[in-house]
């Protein structure tokens, strides 16, 4: 059989796969990890009342994996009366951010300027963190809907990062080692991420080095994260199908490798 | 139906069409995303670095102090002329003046001094029992690092330290891999989805 056809029989296969077990009603339960415990305790310990920055620096490609995270987070910010200050560091996170807060901001009738406010993009994002540790509105002078930024009522207590607890980096990519390079260190913030589950290996040094708070990974870390919440979501949905499509590629690996040794046998290379 | 909703679901599709083969609809779609997000980042650029930043300071408020670093940025486009190209270096040694001096201190803290004392555990700890993760943190460490130390020919307890280094950096690989199939395994599914539900609503 030709490679080409090989390749058609593999990509249907999974398409298959992953739309049925998506169609298939499945419960999976899925147990929460150690980091998303962490997050999900700590947001829960915070009084009402509490700032927290979220930055969206990811790209629309990404969505599928980190707005799940960004939700489910979001909802259980303003699920326990704490404040958001959203903003992007990432050109094309930009729209996204303000619609995702929007969004969870109606479920909750939370209101624009009051309990969130969105600050919009801005460039340079290592000028912008180390600016914000400053002055939050040297760097944002206005908001993302063009209102003068000390006029909205949530920044009245807000002057840099001594004001806001934390700030959760909801990316797809390295920015959320700037906010942790340059805002940890030199302002003493707290960082949490929210990763593609691709990004996680490159953050275990921080984490473990204690640089970074917590993290939550890609669609199994939001599942779990829902689960905490009590509200399952995207996360949870997606789970069938991602343990669907796993096994799908075990099997395809397995296959891929007796294939292989089989070969090498008949050419005389020995198996193992 | 939504028609942004009609035109994503169409564009997904095309897009998908190269599962195929190579095609001119899939090409049409590649194109179409390109464009549209380089627009759509030129215009947020345009918003938030030169209407915020120089022109309305400039002309609402005469903040003249703003036509330095619009100086500077213009200075790159001498690129353009051989005769003035020496102008940019200007802007760029300032560039990289102060991104050196912004980033050195930040990275030599967080990539190396804080991943240094990350890295050396106690090996007893402090309820006296022995720490069995220090003991991995400490062996992966000091074998990765000789299979990157080339001084000295890989032989002999080198070369076997080496080599156990090599099965670390597998395990990370593997790891790194397993992730990156659960990442692009996500973004599958997020989009089958859209398809299924919002395109053609076939599960609720």
């Amino acid at each position: 059989m030709d490679r080409q056809k090989i390749r058609w029989i593999i990509f249907t296969g999974l398409f298959v796969i992953v739309a049925l077990a998506y169609t298939v009603e499945i419960k999976m339960v899925s147990q929460p990890s150690f980091e998303v415990k962490k997050s999900f305790d700590y947001i829960e310990s915070l009084p009402e009342g509490t700032i927290l920055m979220v930055s969206f620096d990811h790209e629309a490609s990404s969505l599928p994996e980190v707005q799940p995270i960004s939700l489910v987070l979001i909802r259980h910010a303003f699920r326990n009366n704490l404040k958001i200050i959203g903003l992007s560091l990432f050109a094309e996170g930009t729209a996204i951010g303000y619609r995702t807060l929007n969004r969870i901001a109606a479920e909750y009738d939370k209101r624009y300027g009051y309990d969130y406010v969105f600050l919009g993009f801005k460039p340079q994002h290592i000028a912008a963190i180390l600016g914000m540790g400053e002055s939050i509105y040297d760097v944002f002078p206005r908001d993302y809907l063009g209102h003068l930024t000390d006029t909205i009522p949530i920044m009245d207590s807000v002057e840099n990062y001594d004001d806001i607890e934390m700030v959760i980096s909801i990316t797809d990519g390295d920015r959320a080692v700037q906010w942790i390079e340059y805002a940890g260190p030199r302002y003493n913030q707290k960082i949490m991420a929210g990763l593609t589950a691709a990004m996680i290996t490159s953050y275990d040094p921080y984490l473990s080095s204690g640089q970074l708070s917590s993290v939550i990974g890609g669609l199994k870390g939001a599942a779990e994260y829902e689960n905490l919440y009590g509200e399952p979501g995207k996360g949870n949905r997606g789970m069938p199908a991602q343990t669907a499509a796993h096994l799908y590629l075990v099997v395809l690996i397995v296959i891929g490798n007796i294939i292989y040794f089989r070969n090498r046998k008949r050419q005389g290379r020995g198996g193992l | 139906m939504n028609i942004g909703v009609i035109i994503a679901g169409i564009l997904t599709l095309a897009i998908y069409t190269f599962l195929y083969k190579d095609n001119p609809i899939y090409r049409a779609a590649e194109s179409l995303l390109i464009g549209l997000a380089i627009g759509y980042v030129l215009v947020i650029y345009w918003q938030t670095a030169f209407m915020d930043r120089i022109f309305l300071p400039l002309l609402n408020q005469g903040d003249l102090w703003v036509l330095i670093p619009l100086i500077l940025g213009l200075l790159m486009f001498s690129r353009f002329s051989r005769k003035y190209s020496w102008l940019s270096r200007i802007p760029i040694a300032l560039m990289i003046g102060a991104g050196a001096g912004v980033a050195i201190p930040a990275m030599l803290y967080a990539r190396t001094l804080k991943q240094i004392s990350a890295s050396v555990m106690p090996l007893i700890g402090e309820n006296g029992a022995f720490n069995f993760e220090a003991l991995v943190v400490i062996v992966g460490l000091l074998s990765t690092l000789s299979y990157f130390y080339f001084s000295r020919e890989h032989k002999g307890i080198i070369g076997q330290v080496a080599k156990l280094g090599t099965y670390f950096l597998m395990l990370f690989f593997g790891a790194t891999f397993g992730y990156t199939v659960m990442s692009r395994m996500s973004t599958f599914i997020g989009r089958i989805d859209f398809l299924l539900s919002d395109f053609l609503q076939i599960i609720r």
